[in-house]
């Protein structure tokens, strides 16, 4: 099993996809942290949370990661060649969940170290100090992480399931930004609050889901209950289809 | 006696109601040539993918070395097969897509270097294989399947985009492996391009087995090879054209 994660990672460091992944994270989160902290009082603790809060909204990004992970193979049709070298289909699909999840853990961190930064040197720059000691700029900080990790081994079922790169990219991207908020207007709050990117947003402390989420430790119990679900359904899905 | 390695038993294959493949058997021998023919959509590659466990039969099974491919220890070392031409990452380095591969089997890192000197690559092995001829990714595909210096060798339509050169160095690989007591199966479309490497031939026709015998049996079907191949591609129903 650790040389099939090793061989995921050996094919993730191959190709620049990641590289363009974490470059574009990284910037989103920069330009995302420069909102709150041009917009509002620096002298709040609020402001530094604010900022830093835009750690999981690139958790989108880790989803895409976790797709290409899998649909990428079949869209380049490398997955006939992953497949001769491993004929067992649901180790593989374990190893990439594994290394994909890890990896999208990996992208969340360095946002979060990229945001914390940021905002440090913002806030130091206009004489301000950083709020080090409020609890929850770091429970923000990790629960950005961990959703990151979270959307990347779901994207990993998403693109095993779905296979095709572009259907499941941007059906998963529709789903986030539009199904979820449609379903939200007609069944209310008590339900959408268990979806993933609703879920997501208590786990990364998003503003908007501190008042009326689910505590961040359930929605994280959640969320890693979904990508179980997927995983499960990618894996019997992968083993019984054909490779064509 | 000549040992069998690759053996098909009452192989079948519907995609819904397409019978790509119909109670197939035959054997391939070993130090032999053996050429796969049929027409476009004889069921060629479906019968080679189930061989490889790309494909599940629908009834059926095709074992190599006596297993069936899912259940052999080292399948690379056992197994080195070339299906199509675009199973490559663009953005990946021809040299990593080996390396990749050669992880996965637990082959030593020099292999890479031998192979892509054997197929003549090593020049452009830096390179992306976006940037790559149809014939270049023909060698790089070949290259993979070398990797584990395997007892059987399957190859789908690998003149597929070779120049003559290419063709007659091929032709002369093949030769030496099978001189030297391997397994080779190649399938192609053009009789011509396979009746001077082959010493056996198997022809498809509609998903049924329409030959199988050496080739020399072939010609005395028919008078000529290019008859005899016509007839048993086109006339599929002839009692008489299954020789067993």
């Amino acid at each position: 099993m650790l040389k099939l994660i090793g061989n995921e990672w050996l094919k993730l460091r191959t190709t620049r996809g990641f590289v363009i992944l974490l470059v574009i994270q990284l910037v989103l989160i920069t330009a995302g942290a420069a909102g709150p902290l041009s917009n509002m009082p620096l002298d709040q603790a609020a402001t530094a949370i604010g900022a830093v809060a835009h750690v999981g909204l690139t958790s989108l990004i880790a989803l895409v990661l976790g797709i290409v992970a899998v649909a990428g193979e079949y869209r380049h049709k490398t997955i006939t060649d992953t497949y001769l070298g491993s004929p067992r289909r649901g180790r593989v699909v374990a190893a990439k969940l594994t290394l994909t999840t890890l990896a999208g853990f990996g992208l969340g961190a360095a946002g979060a170290a990229v945001s914390l930064a940021v905002t440090y040197v913002w806030l130091t720059a206009a004489g301000h100090s950083m709020p080090w000691s409020d609890a929850e700029l770091w429970r923000t900080a990790a629960g950005g992480a961990v959703w990151n990790a979270a959307f990347a081994a779901i994207g990993v079922g998403i693109g095993a399931l779905v296979r095709n790169l572009a259907v499941a990219v941007a059906g998963s991207l529709a789903w986030l930004t539009l199904v979820e908020g449609v379903v939200g207007q007609l069944v209310g709050r008590d339900v959408t609050r268990y979806l993933p990117f609703s879920a997501g947003t208590a786990v990364g402390r998003l503003p908007a889901s501190i008042a009326d989420g689910l505590p961040q430790w359930g929605a994280a119990a959640l969320l890693a209950g979904y990508a179980v679900l997927f995983a499960a359904a990618a894996i019997r899905f992968t083993t019984r289809r054909d490779v064509a | 006696m000549t040992s069998i390695d690759i053996s098909v038993r009452g192989l079948s294959k519907h995609f819904g109601p397409v019978q790509a493949v119909r109670e197939l058997s035959f054997d391939v021998p070993a130090g032999q040539v053996t050429g796969f023919l049929g027409p476009n959509g004889a069921g060629k590659t479906t019968t080679l993918r189930m061989m490889l466990g790309l494909i599940r039969p629908t009834a059926g099974q095709a074992l190599i070395c006596g297993r069936p491919y899912a259940e052999l220890p080292d399948p690379r070392r056992t197994v080195g097969a070339v299906l199509e031409a675009t199973g490559f990452h663009p953005g990946r380095r021809g040299r990593d897509h080996l390396r990749i591969a050669a992880h996965s089997a637990g082959l030593p890192t020099a292999r890479v270097e031998e192979v892509l000197d054997e197929v003549g690559l090593s020049e452009a092995a830096g390179r992306t294989v976006g940037g790559y001829s149809l014939g270049m990714r023909q060698r790089l595909g070949l290259a993979a399947a070398l990797l584990g210096d395997p007892q059987v060798l399957v190859l789908d339509e690998p003149a597929n985009g070779l120049d003559p050169a290419g063709m007659a160095w091929l032709r002369e690989l093949l030769r030496g492996r099978a001189a030297s007591g391997r397994t080779v199966i190649v399938s192609s479309h053009v009789l011509s391009e396979v009746a001077q490497t082959a010493d056996h031939v198997v022809i498809l026709a509609g998903g049924r087995l329409t030959f199988d015998g050496p080739v020399d049996r072939l010609r005395e079907h028919a008078g000529s090879l290019e008859d005899a191949f016509l007839r048993l591609t086109t006339d599929r129903h002839d009692p008489t054209a299954a020789t067993r």
